[in-house]
């Protein structure tokens, strides 16, 4: 008994003096978050209409982080216009050319009939005052003159660099080992047209290549009752393609050997039920290698492998499943539920297209936006088919923007062609970092008739590494 | 004084209810600039027996109240603090207080072990900081180390006790794992060769600070209460049967630092998306073994006879909690092969976990003359399986995915006696191989918000059989409610889960979540 004692102590000691010893590999940055707390002191759930974005990064990142991922605005405009081989003030205007900049409520729906034909179904319905069984109507809105749209410097650089190197196999799949950095496809043409406007939506460069999230989500049932309050804290890395922070390109050589495309964790804070739980999330280039999926469970205290082919249940509570997270996100396979691809439209629409101060809000009485500000955009309008008859969706249609190739509208149809759950986003835009945070969602359930709204808070995470997002950084994130 | 005691604790109650419906508690606070993040929740559940024999009553049988709170404080960045605490009291006692038959039947005896959980380590759950520099993982006090894959049968998970005094109850995880003062200390490899994912070593170490059993459901009402075992046995002579009452058992337990302290290894990986355990384990088991002393087994004044008129025959033991030293392995992984779009296209996982304990110790029992025991050691291999699988059946469920889960657990002792019986620790009789089983199915409906789910847990060597059909309603975050029923039918008399039978239940639960 006393052998193995002295032996137990050695052991602590020995992993004591391990920790000393090593020289530990410093960040370059020092770890820096904000707790759900803190985000809602610069902005609230509701009733908040202070412009907080306009000097929310730079009174929370470090001095070097912020100097680090600002560029020069009008260069960024160039390049990306180079990029894409347009602006988008240039190219709208056309369709309903009396909508001008101004206030309209939904009562000049009647007056201006060119606002059905400027704005998708959807939102020409959400147009109205807050009625049963969804949050998320807006009965007022300010059109704003369209402004042009552009990203990072670094990434419009690496996206001229390799434009055209991205290629597609003979069905319209990624090949892999060609994509570098940067948008694959700025301008999509061709055979493959849809498929390339999609991968330039999978490939984005929103939030950051590191980044931490606060967010919180609200359901709600038919009768406007809420009866879902979620919190949750996100770490994620991009593993590949890396543009604006370093490591460029691939994260590390693992990355590179085994294809990661990025890894992420999601800390559960809120409901109760959920508090403690952590989920692990490794993604895969290859559409056939299945995603690495790993749950801390509170209850058990324990960590289970889980099954990243379970994508088609709801999540609990919620008003999406695991492929419609952030609008779409289900992989695109020949061999697994795959679809047929078509772009069903170009033309412009009005759409929220992003926020530049974040002064737009929920009201907490009846659960209307507020200080949303309109633009025409050039859109791109896809319909993908889903060729597999047992998948939970027989079509979704996707509503992306030309110029930046952000989703901002999905339409979930189910097998027997009845609309089933949708998803929008307005994102916040911070133009001197060339960047879209993915900050304001709404999801709907239309058959459920249920609906949920969520606040995004993103900060640009340069201390993240594979330790926060591991196994090891799963079993310490959670309960 | 009593009466001082219940007043004192419907005032705690009263107070912690009144602070979880009150406003005024906010889910996160800053303290001293630093996050702490409260939570907790209150049941009140309702149990209703079918039988009225000995061992049960028709009607109320419990009125199980639990009020949780857990708080989480984030001192530095790499430095946490985590507390929970529990308030539980079965008022049962206090409204069957005055029935006859509750008395009669020497249930309310069981009121100093069932009525209030006030000892120390009941109120105090989990008392613990964390510190997390770099890639390593330090965790000290009171806390839960749960290992291995099943979820009905333990296996691996040998560190922290359990209690089972209130039986088969729909309980809270959180008021069945007993944590323990533990410390724990987990490294992960930063740099690893890239088929392999992840590389980590935990090592877990009890000093004994406090040795806390586990809690074990009892013989005889006066200490079982209602979910006391009906042992019987026949008798020679009037009135021909005997019920198996309280025992009275004189077990040593480790000294406090001295003795019973516990040492666990365990390496973990992920390699080709299959996550790997090996686990070493020494310490003590939970239960005690135990062995009959003079007078073996005798009824004891002043009560001899059960209300049905049947004798009380009380066992005499003494015994102690031997050592358990283990070495196991454990595997998971989805088999993507198997996935079928008919089905939903979702790939069964399936977890295994096995271990094989060195000269473990159980009670030999001579099958002719019972008291005539001794304690025998033999090694013994315990295996299971679990299948974890999604499976949709539109027919039935258009929306939501059908849940099937499914264990086999087989144990074998590897030295069994050709002749004489052999009990486990905690006095249940083992074959040289045992087998048992489980299943569950769940879905849910209404947007997740109803989930009806049946359970079935089978012992193929007594072929018994436990089942729990359950319904919960998620109104929202905070209202849960589950309507159930816990059935019990052993086709051997005296054997396995038999020995519940009488037990059959239905409850009712409400629990209010917060934060």
């Amino acid at each position: 008994m006393k052998r193995v004692k002295a032996f137990a102590i050695s052991i602590l000691i020995l992993l004591l003096m391990v920790f000393i010893v090593i020289p530990a590999a410093q960040s370059q940055v020092k770890e820096y978050k904000l707790t759900l707390s803190e985000c809602e002191e610069y902005k609230k759930m509701f009733d908040d209409p202070r412009p907080y974005l306009k000097d929310f990064y730079k009174k929370v990142v470090p001095t070097e982080v912020y100097r680090r991922l600002t560029y020069d605005v009008e260069a960024m405009k160039k390049l990306w216009a180079e990029c894409v081989g347009f602006r988008a003030p240039d190219v709208v205007g056309k369709i309903a050319p009396e909508i001008k900049p101004g206030k309209y409520t939904y009562k000049d729906k009647e007056k201006y009939p060119g606002l059905k034909e400027l704005m998708f179904p959807d939102y020409y319905k959400r147009f109205n005052p807050s009625t049963p069984p969804h949050v998320g109507n807006f009965s007022e809105i300010t059109v704003v003159p369209t402004r042009q749209y552009f990203f990072a410097l670094p990434v419009a650089e690496a996206t001229r660099k390799n434009m055209g190197r991205t290629k597609l196999d003979d069905q319209g799949y990624i090949i892999n080992e060609s994509y570098n950095a940067g948008y694959p496809f700025p301008q999509p043409d061709g055979k493959f047209k849809a498929q390339q406007i999609v991968y330039n939506m999978f490939k984005r460069y929103s939030n950051f290549e590191n980044y931490f999230i606060t967010n919180r989500l609200l359901g709600y049932t038919k009768n406007l009752r809420q009866d879902y309050d979620g919190a949750t804290e996100w770490y994620d890395l991009r593993l590949h393609g890396r543009a604006t922070m370093e490591p460029y390109g691939w994260f590390d050589e693992r990355a590179r050997v085994n294809g990661e495309a990025s890894a992420t964790l999601i800390k559960h804070l809120a409901p109760r039920d959920n508090y403690g739980t952590a989920f692990s999330i490794m993604y895969y280039l290859d559409p056939d290698k299945f995603d690495q999926f790993l749950i801390y469970i509170n209850v058990l205290r324990r960590i289970r492998k889980m099954s990243t082919t379970d994508t088609q249940d709801p999540v609990a509570g919620q008003d999406i499943i695991y492929e419609d997270k952030e609008g779409f996100s289900q992989k695109l396979s020949p061999k697994r539920y795959p679809y047929k691809f078509e772009v069903i439209s170009e033309r412009e629409y009005l759409i929220p297209a992003a926020s530049w101060t974040g002064s737009e809000y929920i009201n907490s009485k009846n659960y209307e936006y507020h200080n949303l500000e309109f633009e025409r955009r050039p859109m791109y309008v896809l319909k993908l088919t889903q060729l597999d008859k047992n998948y939970v969706y027989s079509q979704r249609i996707l509503y992306m923007d030309k110029e930046t190739f952000i989703l901002y509208h999905t339409e979930n149809y189910n097998q027997k062609g009845r609309l089933y759950r949708t998803f929008d986003m307005v994102p916040y835009f911070i133009p001197e970092m060339g960047m879209f945070i993915a900050a304001n969602w709404l999801y709907r359930d239309h058959i459920d008739q249920h609906s949920g709204f969520g606040l995004t808070y993103v900060l640009p995470a340069p201390w993240l590494a594979r330790e926060h997002i591991d196994l090891g950084g799963l079993i310490k994130k959670g309960k | 004084m009593k009466k001082r005691k219940l007043l004192t604790l419907v005032l705690m109650a009263g107070l912690i209810i009144a602070l979880t419906f009150s406003s005024a508690v906010a889910e996160e606070f800053m303290v001293l600039g630093r996050s702490l993040k409260l939570f907790g929740f209150a049941t009140q559940e309702f149990s209703y027996g079918f039988r009225d024999k000995y061992d049960t009553e028709s009607n109320l049988n419990s009125a199980l109240m639990n009020l949780f709170v857990e708080g989480d404080y984030q001192i530095t960045k790499d430095l946490k603090f985590y507390g929970s605490g529990m308030l539980t009291v079965d008022w049962i006692y206090q409204l069957k207080g005055n029935h006859d038959s509750w008395n009669d039947q020497l249930f309310s005896k069981s009121k100093h072990n069932l009525n209030v959980d006030d000892k120390y380590w009941q109120l105090l759950k989990e008392a613990n900081i964390t510190w997390t520099p770099k890639n390593f993982m330090f965790k000290a006090g009171k806390q839960i180390v749960s290992w291995g894959e099943l979820l009905a049968f333990r296996i691996m998970d040998q560190i922290n006790p359990l209690d089972t005094r209130r039986g088969f109850l729909d309980v809270e995880f959180e008021t069945t794992i007993i944590p323990i003062w533990l410390f724990r200390a987990e490294y992960y490899l930063p740099i690893k060769p890239s088929w392999l994912q992840d590389l980590g070593f935990e090592f877990v170490y009890n000093p004994n600070a406090d040795f806390i059993p586990n809690q074990d459901i009892m013989t005889g009402n006066a200490d079982g209460g209602i979910w006391a075992p009906n042992i019987t046995t026949s008798i020679p002579f009037p009135p021909f049967k005997a019920h198996l009452a309280t025992t009275y058992a004189d077990i040593s337990t480790p000294k406090r630092w001295k003795e019973g302290n516990e040492f666990g290894f365990r390496a973990k990986a992920s390699i080709f998306d299959t996550i790997f355990t090996l686990n070493a384990f020494y310490g003590r088991n939970n239960s005690p073994v135990t062995l009959f002393t003079p007078p073996y087994i005798s009824p004891v004044l002043p009560h001899i006879f059960a209300s049905d008129g049947n004798l009380l025959l009380h066992p005499f033991q003494e015994g102690k909690y031997p050592l358990l030293k283990f070495v196991g392995v454990t595997i998971a992984r989805d088999i993507p092969g198997l996935k079928s779009s008919f089905l939903g296209g979702v790939a069964p996982l399936v977890y295994l976990e096995a271990l094989y304990a060195f000269d473990s110790t159980f009670t030999f029992t001579n099958p002719i003359v019972p008291v005539i025991q001794r304690f025998g050691k033999s090694d013994d291999l315990r295996t299971g399986i679990n299948v974890a699988w999604k499976v949709k059946i539109p027919f039935l469920n258009p929306i939501s995915y059908f849940s099937f889960t499914g264990e086999f657990l087989y144990r074998r002792i590897m030295d069994h006696p050709s002749v004489e019986t052999v009990s486990d620790a905690g006095g249940t009789p083992l074959k040289e191989n045992n087998y048992q089983t489980f299943l569950s199915v769940s879905t849910q409906y209404f947007h997740t918000k109803l989930t009806p789910s049946f359970t079935w847990i089978h012992d193929i060597n007594s072929n018994s059989n436990y089942f729990i059909p359950k319904l919960v309603y998620d109104l929202d975050n905070h209202w849960h409610f589950t309507l159930g029923a816990q059935l019990f039918k052993g086709a051997k008399e005296g054997q396995g889960l038999q020995l519940f039978d009488n037990k059959n239940q239905i409850f009712f639960k409400v629990a209010y979540k917060w934060g």
